[in-house]
């Protein structure tokens, strides 16, 4: 038994959760603190346990009943997301909650988990090709089924999640350069659009730079080509049909600095809260941007910025480092896996994990658009730290299985 | 070191994807914490910018003519700043302001949720003593200070409870619910026009940015107050109401329960909506007491229910009007059918008494003096369905669309409804007799008779009533005028002309059971009914409209446990009328005087 702990558990990915635990809730604990703890604090502290708990229980599910399990688990998690539809709570003007017992669960967060598992099915089977358009259009109709469903609540920042997260997975599982480029081309090119012409030519000259080195048939390469160059134009014909207050809307949610006391106000006073931190920080508890709430919630979607103004860079730095070195283990995981199901449930995981950093830690550094998304292991809030332990403990898992065909 | 499987040649790439974030976010670190931190350091100890919000001032209220309803007054609310309150005061404040220390320190817990700097509501409308004392202690008391806000006054007679509303402070539902306008101690509306109007009554909130040091304490305007978001105040409404109807139905109400509900018939605009009893809503102005509150809730005569418009009682008589256009304009019968009413009606082996005896009647004449055994034998030749589709027709069975929120739909009877309340067969046709008369199970609300009467009156345009006739935006000046819906009930002119000669004659001519209710120099029409109370005596109503050619108010009277409609509720119409037409009172009697000098003929 010994020998089979020695083996199978990988306690690099333990140790990376549990020291990222450990500063969430110490930051928890800072961003409310009020002469004491508060009940922020304890929920965070009981999350994080019961969080441990599943990430282990989880490791320890067979591999094969988890492979099986995959399908029944997305059609269950799609029938809660109807369910939440029709007798929901509103919470700031979504409805996306389940109320048990004065506990607030989101579903959103946990069907992450369940169509990551389900694509990992899908994908993983022989007959599976992604340079085949079916294929590709049943990969899309996985993620697509639950982010309709989620736009309906409406929560725009879950569902733009679910989109990166399939970018990666769909990479990952052998997609092709090209698809990959006719993905995010558009993407790309709407939002350059929105930033002016020259952004607008740079990104066609990117595009196009690209289409000619990867060589693929002509037809198709002008096909997509002149879809990216449609959306663009589409989008600025559309964007000077707008009323004016809509157009600043856009304007400002692409740059929040040209709205400093509404929108750009909070990435202001986070971007303050970062930048005063210096090297040192200003000492635990200690951080005025804290301590005297500039930054409303800052223990949910701000909580980057608790620890990089009291532990400064040396705080800010740790939990970079930490959060980049677990999903560099993700993909070491995802490529020493001997089974493709397994392999693309790692690369899911790792996509979660990377989307919700990425977007959150680049919004409190003011390099990102603000979308209300989570950051993994660190945020307050139940449903989120679940899902990520549970997340964590798929990883454990495919770890555990590596050597399963 | 195993480098995987070929199917996953990426691995590479991802890991120098994820290498190249780490390194443009671990460059914008060093940028914002190593190269900026002197710009940011000093940032956030100047720091800062705190928005401090301004609460708007409640929107005015208007009757028809412009005279001002609910108007507001300062009155002075305490609040405390939880991050520089002492508890070691609690006890002290708590006496001064007559609250429980329990009470003050949930507050103070809630408050500091949002933000323990921002001062948080505690107490609403204190008097001028305790203000005194909280100004001669200031320095004591740390943390506490006070606002003024405004509350709600209401200058005129006109005390419309019902009408108007009252707001009170929003409740944890809500405030998950309208997240971002509201924060906790805000007033929001509760019933009334206060409820049903309050995104245009609450306007917007301003706010002031005011800079602050690293220990939270104030230091003056951000930028000269240049970037501050003015309030935006509330905006006004204009009624339909008539001050002086609406006063005078709530004076010849008091002491008595029921309801008045008046319309304009050309455009539904509600006239006078009144529910007695009722309360003082300047109670509920400020804070309200709990003791007031106990006393209003438990009260056994249900002040705080709305009689005009959640009210369900049979409408008696009134209804027959229903029955005998659906007969006529179906063609079941026509002027010259006629019933011989002995006084009496049987159907298998029940009696059925009338409450006289009229001999040879036809329509109008059945109207006139409401003959119960014209209309029994009517109902079993025109069939239940067509009485319940001209019910419908007329507004019954289902809510108005009145912009007052609180209100019933009643109850229409159909063949299904008894279908799946007595099981399908299991009832017969004489369950009909008493629904002719419009008693059992049918039950309507004062405001679905008013505008039943106002159709009648003006020959079948139905207009949806409403409160409010414009809305003044308070920014603009400009007017938002409301478009009342308006439905068509397709009768032809022949009916009309019979319906409407029969309310006339039940008003202006012997045998009327109506006859109080007239009013010099004006044609009124109407109907009196009498709706059955297994519980005291019976509930009167009455229903009307003048002047009788071209209707300017229709209304409708109720009043429980007050006999015949006759009695007590055809006069309170008249006076109604009578104010409102002549714009004040030509009569100088009371109502007390005008029942007992005219003659009254009873009716059930």
């Amino acid at each position: 038994m010994d020998s089979w702990f020695k083996e199978n558990i990988d306690y690099s990915v333990i140790g990376m959760v549990v020291l990222l635990l450990v500063i969430s809730v110490a930051s928890v604990y800072s961003a409310t603190y009020d002469a004491g703890a508060s009940v922020y604090f304890h929920r965070q502290l009981i999350w994080g346990c019961i969080g441990l708990l599943l990430m282990f229980s989880i490791m320890l599910i067979p591999f094969r009943t988890l492979q099986l399990l995959s399908y029944p688990l997305y059609g269950l998690s799609i029938t809660v997301l109807l369910v939440v539809l029709v007798a929901g709570k509103v919470v700031a003007g979504s409805k996306s909650w389940f109320g048990i017992g004065g506990l607030g669960l989101q579903p959103s967060e946990m069907v992450k988990i369940t169509t990551v598992l389900a694509l990992a099915y899908y994908l993983s089977q022989r007959h599976v090709n992604l340079s085949r358009f079916k294929h590709v259009a049943t990969t899309f109709g996985i993620v697509l089924l639950p982010v309709v469903l989620i736009l309906a609540q409406p929560d725009m920042g879950t569902a733009i999640i679910y989109i990166g997260m399939l970018l990666i997975i769909l990479y990952w599982a052998g997609a092709s350069n090209f698809l990959l480029l006719t993905l995010l081309a558009p993407g790309a090119t709407v939002i350059a659009t929105l930033f002016g012409t020259t952004a607008f030519v740079i990104v066609l000259i990117l595009t196009a730079t690209v289409i000619f080195l990867l060589k693929e048939n002509r037809l198709l390469s002008a096909f997509v080509f002149s879809l990216t160059v449609l959306m663009g134009m589409s989008v600025q014909f559309l964007f000077g049909r707008l009323a004016p207050h809509q157009q600043k809307r856009i304007l400002i949610f692409l740059n929040p600095d040209a709205d400093p006391l509404g929108a750009g106000y909070n990435v202001m006073q986070s971007k303050i809260a970062i930048g005063s931190g210096g090297l040192f920080g200003k000492g635990y508890l200690q951080g005025s941007q804290t301590q005297l709430n500039f930054l409303p919630a800052q223990w949910t979607d701000f909580i980057y910025c608790v620890p990089s103004e009291e532990f400064g860079f040396f705080g800010a730095f740790t939990i970079l480092l930490l959060l980049t070195l677990l999903m560099a283990r993700g993909v070491q995981i995802a490529s020493l896996v001997k089974n493709r199901y397994a392999s693309i449930v790692a690369i899911g995981v790792v996509s979660a994990f990377a989307v919700h950093t990425v977007i959150n830690i680049g919004m409190a550094m003011g390099i990102m658009p603000v979308i209300g998304v989570p950051l993994p292991f660190m945020s307050y809030g139940g449903s989120n730290m679940l899902t990520n332990m549970m997340m964590a403990g798929l990883l454990l898992n495919m770890y555990a299985n590596r050597k399963e065909y | 070191m195993n480098d995987g499987l070929e199917q996953f040649p990426r691995k590479r790439i991802f890991l120098a994807v994820i290498g190249i974030v780490f390194t443009i976010f671990l460059g914008r670190l060093l940028q914002l914490q190593l190269l900026y931190q002197d710009v940011y350091g000093k940032k956030s100890e100047e720091n800062s910018i705190r928005p401090i919000a301004r609460d708007p001032i409640r929107g005015l209220i208007f009757d028809r003519h412009g005279e001002l309803l609910v108007d507001n007054h300062p009155s002075y609310t305490v609040t405390i700043t939880p991050s520089e309150f002492r508890l070691s005061n609690l006890e002290y404040l708590a006496s001064v302001l007559r609250l429980d220390t329990a009470f003050i320190k949930e507050r103070i817990r809630k408050g500091k949720l949002y933000n323990r700097f921002a001062p948080i509501k505690v107490k609403r409308d204190i008097d001028f003593p305790t203000l005194s004392i909280l100004e001669e202690n200031r320095d004591k008391l740390p943390g506490v200070d006070y606002q003024i806000e405004s509350k709600r006054f209401y200058p005129t007679k006109a005390k419309g409870a019902h009408l108007f509303g009252y707001t009170k402070e929003i409740s944890d539902q809500q405030l998950t619910e309208l997240t971002g306008e509201y924060r906790p101690g805000d007033n929001i509306g509760a019933t009334g026009l206060e409820a049903g109007y309050e995104r245009d009554l609450r306007g917007k909130k301003g706010y002031e940015f005011i800079t602050v040091n690293a220990k939270g304490q104030m230091l003056g305007a951000y930028n000269d107050g240049k970037n501050d978001i003015p309030v935006k105040e509330g905006n006004d409404l204009y009624l339909a109401i008539d001050e002086g109807v609406q006063a005078m139905a709530e004076s010849l109400l008091a002491n008595r329960r029921g309801a008045v509900v008046a319309i304009d018939p050309d455009d539904g605009g509600v006239i006078a909506l009144v529910s007695k009893p009722d309360y003082d809503l300047t109670d509920f102005g400020g804070g309200t007491s709990p003791e007031v509150w106990n006393a209003v809730n438990t009260d056994s005569t249900h002040p705080l229910f709305n009689r005009a418009t959640l009210t369900r009682y049979p409408p008696g008589s009134t209804f027959k009007m229903v029955l005998a256009s659906a007969a006529l304009q179906e063609g079941v019968i026509n002027e010259n059918w006629r019933v011989q009413c002995t006084g009496l009606f049987h159907y298998g082996t029940k009696i059925f008494k009338d409450h006289g005896t009229h001999g040879s009647t036809n329509v109008v004449e059945a109207i006139q003096r409401s003959c119960n055994v014209f209309f029994y034998q009517l109902m079993l030749k025109t069939g239940f369905e067509r009485w319940t589709d001209y019910g419908e027709a007329f507004g019954f069975g289902q809510t108005t669309g009145i912009d007052i929120l609180e209100e019933t739909s009643g109850l229409l009877p159909s063949e299904e409804y008894f279908d799946r309340v007595y099981g399908k067969g299991k009832w017969t046709q004489g369950y009909l007799v008493s629904l002719a008369i419009g008693q059992g199970e049918v039950g309507v609300s004062p405001l679905q008779m008013a505008c039943y009467a106002a159709a009648l009156g003006n020959r079948g345009f139905y207009r949806k009533p409403h409160v409010v006739e414009k809305i003044r935006d308070k920014e603009t000046g400009q007017f938002q005028i409301i478009v009342p819906e308006s439905r068509r009930i397709d009768l032809s002119d022949h009916t009309w002309d019979l319906i409407q000669s029969g309310m006339y004659k039940c008003v202006n001519e012997p045998g009327g059971t109506a006859l109080t209710a007239r009013v010099p120099g004006i044609a009124v029409a109407g109907k009196t009914g009498t709706a059955q109370n297994p519980h005291g005596k019976d509930h009167a109503w009455f229903i009307g409209y003048a002047p009788a050619d071209h209707p300017k108010i229709a209304i409708c009277v109720l009043v429980e446990n007050a006999g015949f409609g006759g009695v007590v509720s055809a006069p309170i119409a008249g006076m109604c009328i009578e104010q409102y037409l002549y714009g004040h009172l030509i009569r100088n009697n009371s109502l007390e005087s005008i029942i007992a000098h005219t003659p009254q003929t009873p009716d059930e």
